[in-house]
């Protein structure tokens, strides 16, 4: 479970200080797909990056079942992330210099999994890629990298998914077939999705939705 | 552990082909550490396996004057106590040579060397040819010659050539001898004849320069202790004993002081290499931050990204030094090839292989170096935060601790590299310092040059403005290219410079009208001879002087500082005990001045003495000391009443430490020397050595000419040496240039991809190019030119106290050359940023 407790997040804009995210407390259950909503800015990216320790709240805690991750040093949070956070950009973030196999693999040799081999080949065959698991980043397409990233973030099987506007840079048909992967994984295997999206339909597809606005939460349905 | 080793495979193959130049220079100064240390070793064995063989002995007893029968029987009396089971003598002395056929106008000094039937007692006499060397040949007037006194003479094995006042029929030509020091000075070729014929030369006259030699043959256990009495029985003569043990120590000492000085060469171009390694970590991990972010965001440490980075630099060093080791095996088989199969040379007799244990430590110090410069860029890798994949954040640079204690512990593990490789805990801190000092200077240099081109990135010119532009842009390399190419520019110009400053001045030493020839060992009865022969100008001579010369040491001195009672006081004051060459005369030359004390003008009775700066700093000896001079058996007391600066720069007319007050020394036993100036043309020369020669069989000619000759075949080896130095660090300085080409090349492609889209054509981009290149090595030539005129300086003054002068031609050379090859490599290595299709770079971002 992800609780959220008077998370706010300020930074430094040129001389001034500015407040990207204003406090908000939220929980998210086990197994909940939920939908971060909002226009640019509105401080949906800021949030799951809190959410995943990829950077530290200026005031309040995040909780992952149960441990505040804001007390964490970078290589526990490093560790975490391993074990029970997979994320997914908008833009991928592939590493250029390693295959789609490689790719996929990299989160479990971290791990130290025995069966990382096996494993990336199962999990580039559940996103349709096997074919292509020895191209680089650069001889892929859009929709074929997201693809990949999305098997990189489901790696170690963890049991929370993060993806930060994954369909924002594809074309609407290779966004259909993301989206259907996320259905797919929420219902097969009971992960907890936390989506942030611009795109109302895809919104649609969660159990519940967060309308942000200004860093402010205008909305929860 | 397997996500460490996976990834730095995956990492290595990836970007190997950006890193191979960083660690191809890695390789270079592998090979020069490797193949520098082997030769060395090389040489060593083949010296080393026959230590006795270089003295010829077990035991070496020697002096400048005649032996006398009181000498002769404490030798005799030493060795049959020794249970000495061989002993031979010899008998060396620099001499002229001529042919005996009168027709052939030449003559040239030689190394007489007299032997005996048992000499050498260790190693062989080799001869050209594959004749076997037995003393027969030199008996009743024969003689062995070295190679190049056939050609000097224009003789041939038959012909017969007058020594002295004898003729001696040339009866082989000497390949090798034992006992010749590799490298050693010498006056001439080598001449052997047998000791027998030696009196009749008639050279062995009084004051003649022959040194007198008993060799010996002892037994291992009685040895040092027969040198040890020996050198005590002679303590107050001109007598020296001393073992082979004593010359293969001097010998060892001599080959680890080059082998570790050679190495530091060799360590220079690696840390070159290092430099260049973290320049390329630094941009490497500047331009893996996204990955690295992305490695955090799935769960990796910074220690194991670190630990990814490192492994892949060690593999790198591993790859780059044993790349090193092979190229110093292949620098090692040519050098017979160099030699070629007929060399008569030591070197040609060396088997050169690389010791397995040299090859370990090349490797050891490759990889070290890597290590140790990539490992303060690598810890950048620590601040990279995740977060940065989902908003661009730039890093602010703050005080880092870690950083700061790597760059200590890295300086002080150099400073032991350095160390290690010198021998000498001094000589590593010296390097390191200085090259710190240097490289410092020349990136101050450098950033002071970009600096002042930086208002021509206002210039009108579209490529000129950008190209100044590119200087200063993030990520550029700009300090690191100036550093290699500035440094190796500043090797090659600096030395060039030196060896044109140093013959300029010998050039300018022997010009005019002043003397150059030097005629040595006229006896006093010749005296009247010799003025009538250099004054009738038949002979060619120009003006000349006859100057009486003694030769004397000192046994005591009696001052208000310094006070040494007998010789053996004198002997401990090192070279004070040498033997000095002095002269009497009423008046002062152009070169000397008194600096203090007054200098006589007329003859007394009463010893004095004029010493020289120099010794009356070096041992305190002042005004109104007693100096006791052993003049050939006579003790000489004599009072110090000046001390005279002397320009032995200009010592044609005598640079003499001491002279005396005449009245003195005029009765005592003296030969003349006389400084000329010989005819101009060589031939003419020629002609009047073998004149003189035939008239004056004992007189030896030193001439200038061919002494600069000498020198400048020297030079120009040493020149060649350190300019192959210079050359290695430029092609390091090139493979740095094409490998920042390289890793910068992604940027140039994007850039040079929009500016194609807002217009710009392939020509312009190239001439960006080619002007961004060019002034770069118009920076560098002018930073490292810059350094060698400073060089110059400081070695003019301070190391050959000539006066200093600018060559504009080699530096003007060095600056043009450096600048076409930097422009000429940076464009080539960029060709494939002009070919580039803007779209598909474009589309590729």
């Amino acid at each position: 479970m992800i609780s959220l407790r008077e998370v706010s997040k300020t930074v430094i804009s040129g001389a001034e200080p500015l407040t990207i995210l204003h406090p908000l407390s939220l929980d998210i259950e086990r197994g909940q797909f939920i939908a971060i909503v909002g226009p640019s800015g509105s401080g949906k990216s800021t949030l799951l990056g809190l959410i995943a320790g990829l950077d530290a709240p200026t005031s309040g805690d995040v909780l992952i079942d149960g441990v505040d991750i804001t007390r964490l040093g970078e290589d526990a949070l490093a560790k975490l992330r391993g074990e029970k956070i997979g994320f997914v950009f908008q833009f991928f973030h592939l590493i250029p210099s390693l295959t789609a196999f490689e790719n996929v693999a990299v989160p479990m040799e971290i791990a130290g999994a025995r069966d990382a081999r096996q494993r990336a080949q199962r999990l580039l065959e559940e996103v349709g890629l096997t074919g292509r698991a020895h191209h680089y980043p650069s001889q892929l397409s859009g929709g074929e990298q997201q693809r990949v990233a999305l098997a990189r973030a489901l790696a170690n099987n963890p049991p929370i998914l993060l993806a930060d506007e994954p369909t924002g840079n594809l074309d609407s048909a290779n966004g259909r077939h993301i989206m259907e992967l996320f259905r797919d994984i929420h219902r097969s295997r009971g992960t907890t999705i936390v989506l942030v999206t611009h795109d109302a339909d895809l919104a649609a597809l969660a159990d519940s939705r967060l309308i942000l606005r200004d860093g402010r939460v205008v909305e929860r349905t | 552990m397997r996500f460490v080793l996976g990834m730095a495979v995956r990492e290595t193959r990836a970007s190997w082909q950006r890193l191979i130049f960083f660690f191809v220079c890695i390789a270079v100064g592998v090979a020069a550490i490797v193949a520098l240390r082997s030769v060395i070793r090389s040489v060593r064995d083949v010296l080393g396996g026959e230590a006795r063989s270089l003295i010829a002995a077990d035991a070496l007893i020697s002096t400048t004057r005649d032996w006398t029968p009181e000498a002769r029987s404490t030798i005799d009396r030493r060795l049959a106590a020794a249970g000495a089971t061989a002993r031979t003598e010899t008998i060396e002395t620099p001499t002229m040579v001529r042919p005996a056929d009168s027709s052939k106008v030449a003559a040239r000094m030689v190394e007489l060397k007299a032997i005996q039937p048992g000499f050498p007692l260790y190693g062989s006499l080799t001869l050209e040819g594959g004749q076997p060397y037995s003393h027969a040949l030199l008996e009743h007037h024969g003689a062995l010659v070295r190679p190049e006194l056939l050609s000097a003479l224009g003789v041939n094995v038959g012909d017969s050539i007058a020594i002295g006042t004898t003729n001696f029929v040339i009866r082989g030509v000497v390949a090798n001898e034992p006992g010749r020091n590799l490298g050693a000075f010498s006056l001439g070729p080598r001449v052997f004849v047998d000791f027998d014929d030696m009196p009749s030369t008639t050279l062995l006259v009084f004051g003649s320069r022959a040194r007198r030699v008993v060799l010996a043959r002892v037994p291992d256990d009685s040895l040092d202790d027969m040198v040890t009495a020996l050198n005590q029985d002679f303590s107050d003569d001109y007598v020296n004993a001393r073992s082979y043990r004593a010359t293969d120590d001097a010998i060892g000492r001599d080959f680890d002081r080059s082998e570790n000085y050679l190495s530091l060469v060799g360590l220079v171009i690696v840390i070159l290499g290092g430099i260049a390694v973290s320049s390329v970590t630094r941009v490497f991990v500047l331009q893996k931050i996204r990955a690295i972010a992305v490695l955090k965001c799935l769960g990796a440490s910074s220690r194991q990204i670190i630990a990814v980075y490192v492994l892949q630099v060690v593999a790198l060093g591993l790859a780059g030094s044993l790349l090193g080791v092979g190229i110093a095996r292949l620098a090692l088989a040519g050098i017979p090839l160099a030699l070629g199969p007929t060399s008569t040379s030591l070197l040609a007799q060396v088997h050169y292989t690389v010791d397995w244990r040299i090859a370990l430590q090349g490797i050891t110090i490759g990889v070290l170096v890597s290590l140790l410069f990539s490992l303060v860029p690598l810890l950048e890798v620590r601040r990279v935060k995740p977060s940065l994949l989902l908003r661009d954040e730039t890093r602010r640079p703050g005080r880092d601790a870690a950083r700061i204690a790597a760059m200590v512990f890295v300086s002080a593990a150099l400073i032991a590299v350095a160390a290690w490789q010198a021998a000498s805990l001094r000589a590593g801190l010296v390097v390191c310092v200085g090259f710190a000092a240097l490289a410092f200077v020349l990136l101050l240099a450098g950033r002071l040059l970009v600096r002042m081109v930086a208002p021509m990135a206002n210039a009108p010119s579209f490529p000129l403005r950008h190209a100044v532009l590119h200087l200063s842009r993030p990520g550029n390399q700009t300090r690191v290219i100036l550093l290699a190419v500035g440094l190796g520019a500043f090797f090659i110009v600096g030395v060039r410079s030196l060896q044109s400053s140093l013959l300029d001045e010998f050039n300018l030493q022997i010009s005019a009208d002043s003397a150059d020839m030097f005629l040595l060992d006229i006896q006093r009865n010749q005296v009247e001879g010799m003025r009538q022969f250099l004054g009738d100008s038949a002979s060619g001579a120009g003006p000349f002087r006859l100057i009486p010369v003694l030769r004397a040491r000192i046994t005591g001195v009696s001052g208000r500082v310094t006070t040494l009672d007998s010789f053996e006081d004198v002997r401990a004051r090192g070279s004070l005990a040498r033997e000095f060459t002095l002269t009497y005369r009423d008046h002062l030359e152009a070169n000397e001045r008194v600096i203090d004390g007054k200098f006589w003008n007329g003859p007394s009775s009463e010893p004095e003495v004029s010493v020289e700066k120099g010794l009356h700093e070096r041992f305190a000896i002042n005004i109104g000391d007693v100096v006791r001079f052993d003049i050939l058996g006579r003790t000489i007391n004599a009072r110090v009443t000046s001390i005279r600066d002397v320009d032995f720069k200009d010592a044609r007319a005598g640079g003499f430490i001491f002279v005396f007050r005449p009245g003195v020394l005029e009765q005592a036993p003296q030969t003349y020397i006389a400084p000329l100036k010989g005819p101009d043309a060589a031939s003419d020369r020629a002609i009047f050595q073998h004149k003189l020669v035939a008239k004056f069989p004992n007189v030896s000619v030193i001439d200038f000419h061919e002494i600069l000759a000498t020198v400048r075949d020297v030079m120009s080896k040493v020149t060649l040496a350190i300019t192959v130095v210079g050359g290695l660090v430029l092609f390091s300085g090139a493979l740095i240039l094409i490998g920042a080409v390289a890793m910068t090349k992604f940027q140039r492609v994007y850039e040079a991809a929009v500016f194609k889209t807002l217009g710009a054509n392939t020509r312009t981009i190239a001439k960006m190019l080619l002007l961004e290149y060019g002034v770069l090595g118009l920076l560098a030539g002018a930073v490292g030119s810059a350094g060698a005129v400073a060089l110059t300086w400081g070695v003019s003054r301070y190391a050959l106290d000539i006066p200093w002068k600018v060559f504009p031609v080699e530096h003007l050379a060095g600056v043009g050359l450096t600048t076409a090859l930097v422009a000429a490599i940076g464009v080539l290595s960029s060709l494939d940023v002009l070919r580039n299709k803007p779209l598909a770079t474009l589309r590729a971002e």
